[in-house]
């Protein structure tokens, strides 16, 4: 069980990250026209 | 090639792009768009040139941010035009650069909420099933729950925080009230017992009632949204730069640089930037945004144009500039629209003031169920339990909603259709009218003549017969001419004018003659006509050649209005100042029984108060500009005001479309509406009475309760938005009664 002292802040950690990049994409406009989306083709490009 | 250099000059740039420090935001619209092929293009095309460039393919617009220090404007506008995509820059919308902005916050939101209610719920799991672990572990578990929790209440609830504090500080009452304190129990109980050590936690029930909430918020806000888009895309129709017409040639200038009287030029596909008249030839412009008309109109020399129409003509549209900036219709409508938007109606102040006292009341319950909880001996926890369910079930969120949500959902379906809403209480008051009290000239009838049929007498055919009278006509003052404008005639020489006979002329060398049947030079046959339309005889050099039956210049959508009308039990007057004869053919015409001529403004009035006082409740149809008085004491008011009236109409319901036609739909609206808010408040009413009983009595789990009051808000704007699909309805036509039959 002592694992569980590293693993459990880990896991706050990692939920914190997640929040951050989740921030990240809303505000640089990525979530902006979903529905667009499906309506265009995929860039072979990029 | 357009000339795209003036929109590297700063004045006009202000007018369009958002500067943050050195770099310009814009948005263009590319109308050559329009497969996902050419949006890849478009961003492809500014790929190293300008940042954060992304394409909107349903809207067909592009924004990006640039620097105009290191990459002038023009030089990106070309590149783009020069690919064919056709591009066009819109106006700034601060209101719609904000509404992106606070879209992807409330977004960001939920995301956040929805992150910190999993993990909060995972870090609590052990409580669920009894499990206890050790201490030590027990207590890292509480304070993960903490720190998870933080984000989720205190950042994606905060809009319920602020808008609280905001309601308290202006001596109110609102839904936020309930939420804010109902997160600030939970939340602030729970971090006082982590650092104690012991007792239930609610961080998981505050951070799923926070992502409830906050969907709620958010499908409410789209609804909102949808309702401004009309607004949001005549802001966009505003050009910014126009092509005025020097001695020299064409120079492009900012619009407030335009004044009256000046020409200016608008390319194929580009908005009009002021209001005015057409010159030089026939175009068709799309004026679908102006007056919800969705094919284009045909303009010929002469006849009005209005800013923000489109020419979708082949050739460039000369136009003789009458208003600009502020004072086009334009600008007016959406300075309507905007006021139509502030104001609120006497239902929405009610339902608020309710939902105020409502409030009060929960708060009152909240703690009195606290109380009769430790009374009844329950445990610290059960009763804090029972304040949170009753604090979150019976929010009357749904109740401050059901009005507001109804009306702009009726007004964007309006204005879709060209019907403006001044006054959205006038929707509701036009569901209550009995009685429909026309105005004659301007209204029901247009001030031109209209060619009703051709009677051809000697050999010649209609359509040569139309011409040689066209030929005639073209250029007279004369009433009688407007009937043929609009028709392709031979130039006439010779043009002879007898003053109340008819004129005279020379058309292909042939001598003509055109004028009332009575004053004929030649005998004629007269075919039998209607009360209302007048005959216009052609002659030639020794008989009649065709007799043209004109009609009482009626406008064609009135016979199925008063049809319809009198099919919903309207009882229908005319009021007119117009000679009796001319007003009783016309009533006759129409099947309208009560009618009066001669009237003058003040007599119109008295014959409404006289209406009103035996308890009718009258819907006054005017053209918005002589019947100020009847239109303002009328219960509800419709006008199809033109141009400069358009400010100072006092009507509710402004007809933008040149047309009666949308009458009929603005009555389904407005029982539609009437029914939406009825349910709504219906709804939302039995709802918080049914859930507050089992709340008080410890029935109902806070996290259910939270699900709840969502769920209510959300059927609540979801009802108001089938609106949207109303349209108008008609009495079957024959053809169809006909297959009905079989």
């Amino acid at each position: 069980m002592p694992s569980l002292y590293l693993l459990i802040p880990l896991g706050v950690v990692v939920v914190f990250a997640a929040i951050a990049i989740f921030l990240w994409a809303a505000s640089s406009g990525q979530f902006d026209g979903l529905e667009d989306l499906s309506k265009r083709m995929p860039d072979d490009d990029a | 090639m357009t000339d795209w250099t003036a929109f590297d000059r700063p004045e006009v740039r202000a007018g369009f792009a958002a500067t943050a420090g050195e770099s310009c935001q814009v948005l263009i619209a590319l109308d050559g768009i329009h497969c996902s092929a050419c949006a890849a293009r478009a961003e492809r095309l500014l790929a190293g040139q300008a940042e954060s460039v992304s394409v909107n393919l349903a809207a067909r617009t592009l924004s990006f941010r640039f620097k105009p220090q290191q990459k002038p404007l023009s030089v990106l506008l070309r590149a783009l035009d020069e690919a064919g995509l056709q591009p066009r820059v819109l106006a700034r919308e601060d209101a719609g650069a904000r509404e992106v902005r606070e879209r992807r916050r409330a977004f960001a939101r939920i995301g956040v909420a929805t992150i910190c209610a999993m993990q909060v719920m995972m870090l609590a799991w052990p409580s669920y099933f009894g499990v206890q672990p050790e201490p030590a572990i027990a207590q890292l578990l509480r304070w993960a729950q903490l720190v998870v929790a933080a984000p989720g209440v205190l950042w994606a609830g905060w809009p319920f925080f602020e808008g609280a504090w905001r309601a308290a500080r202006g001596r109110a009452l609102d839904m936020n009230g309930p939420v804010a304190l109902a997160l600030a129990i939970a939340f602030g109980a729970s971090a006082w017992r982590t650092v104690a050590g012991s007792g239930d936690l609610y961080f998981d029930s505050a951070t799923m009632f926070v992502w409830f909430l906050a969907v709620g918020r958010y499908l409410e806000s789209r609804t909102r949204a949808r309702a401004g888009e009309h607004l949001r895309l005549l802001a966009g129709r505003r050009a910014l730069t126009a092509q005025r017409r020097v001695a020299t040639g064409l120079e492009t200038v900012a619009i407030g640089q335009l004044r009256p009287g000046d020409v200016a030029v608008v390319a194929p596909g580009d908005a009009v930037p002021a209001d005015g008249v057409l010159l030089e030839q026939p175009l068709e412009l799309d004026e679908s945004l102006l007056t919800g008309e969705s094919q284009a109109v045909l303009r010929h020399p002469g006849e009005p144009v209005l800013a923000g129409a489109i020419n979708v003509g082949a050739a460039p549209l000369a136009l003789q500039v009458g208003r600009c900036g502020a004072d086009t219709v334009l600008a007016q409508i959406t300075q309507l629209m905007n006021r139509a938007h502030i104001c609120k109606p006497r239902l929405q102040q009610i339902a608020d003031r309710i939902a105020g006292h409502f409030v009060a009341a929960v708060l009152l319950l909240a703690g009195l169920g606290y109380a009769l909880a430790l009374h009844r001996g329950a445990s610290q926890d059960a009763a804090l339990g029972i304040v949170l369910a009753v604090l979150v079930a019976s929010c009357p969120c749904a109740l401050s909603l059901a009005v507001p949500a109804a009306l702009a959902a009726a007004t964007s379906r309006l204005a879709r259709s060209g019907v403006l809403v001044a006054n959205a209480g006038a929707l509701q008051a036009l569901a209550a009218i009995d009685t429909v009290l026309f105005d004659k000239t301007g209204t029901l009838t247009r001030t031109e003549m209209k060619l009703q049929r051709v009677i051809p007498l000697a050999g010649l055919d209609e359509q040569s017969c139309t011409a040689i009278a066209a030929a005639l006509e073209h250029g007279s003052r004369h009433p009688i001419a407007t009937a043929f404008a609009g028709i392709a005639a031979a130039a006439a020489d010779e043009l002879r004018q007898a003053a109340g006979a008819g004129v005279s002329g020379r058309v292909d060398g042939q001598h003509y003659w055109l004028g009332a049947a009575e004053h004929a030079p030649c005998p004629v046959r007269l075919p039998e006509t209607q009360p209302g339309e007048t005959l216009v005889v052609l002659c030639g050099a020794e008989r009649a050649l065709a007799c043209f039956v004109l009609s009482a210049n009626l406008r064609p959508e009135v016979p199925a209005l008063v049809e319809e009308l009198e099919r919903r039990r309207l009882s229908l007057e005319l009021q007119s100042g117009d000679a009796p004869a001319t007003v009783q053919a016309l009533a006759q015409r129409l099947g309208i029984e009560r009618y009066a001529a001669r009237q003058t403004p003040q007599a119109k009035l008295q014959r409404l108060q006289q209406l009103q006082a035996g308890g009718g409740r009258v819907l006054a149809i005017g053209d918005g500009v002589n019947d100020a008085p009847l239109l303002a004491a009328a219960d509800v008011s419709a006008a199809m005001p033109h141009g400069a009236a358009l400010a100072q109409s006092r009507a509710d319901l402004l007809l933008l479309g040149d047309s009666l036609a949308p009458v009929t739909l603005a009555l389904d609206v407005s029982h539609a509406v009437q029914r939406r808010i009825r349910e709504n408040l219906l709804w939302a009413l039995g709802y918080n009475l049914l859930v507050l009983p089992l709340a008080m009595s410890g029935h109902l789990p806070p996290w259910l309760a939270a699900a709840g009051m969502s769920l209510s808000s959300v059927v609540v704007v979801a009802n108001a938005l089938r609106l949207d699909a109303v349209v108008p309805r008609r009495a079957p036509t024959p053809a169809l009664a006909v297959v009905e039959q079989r």
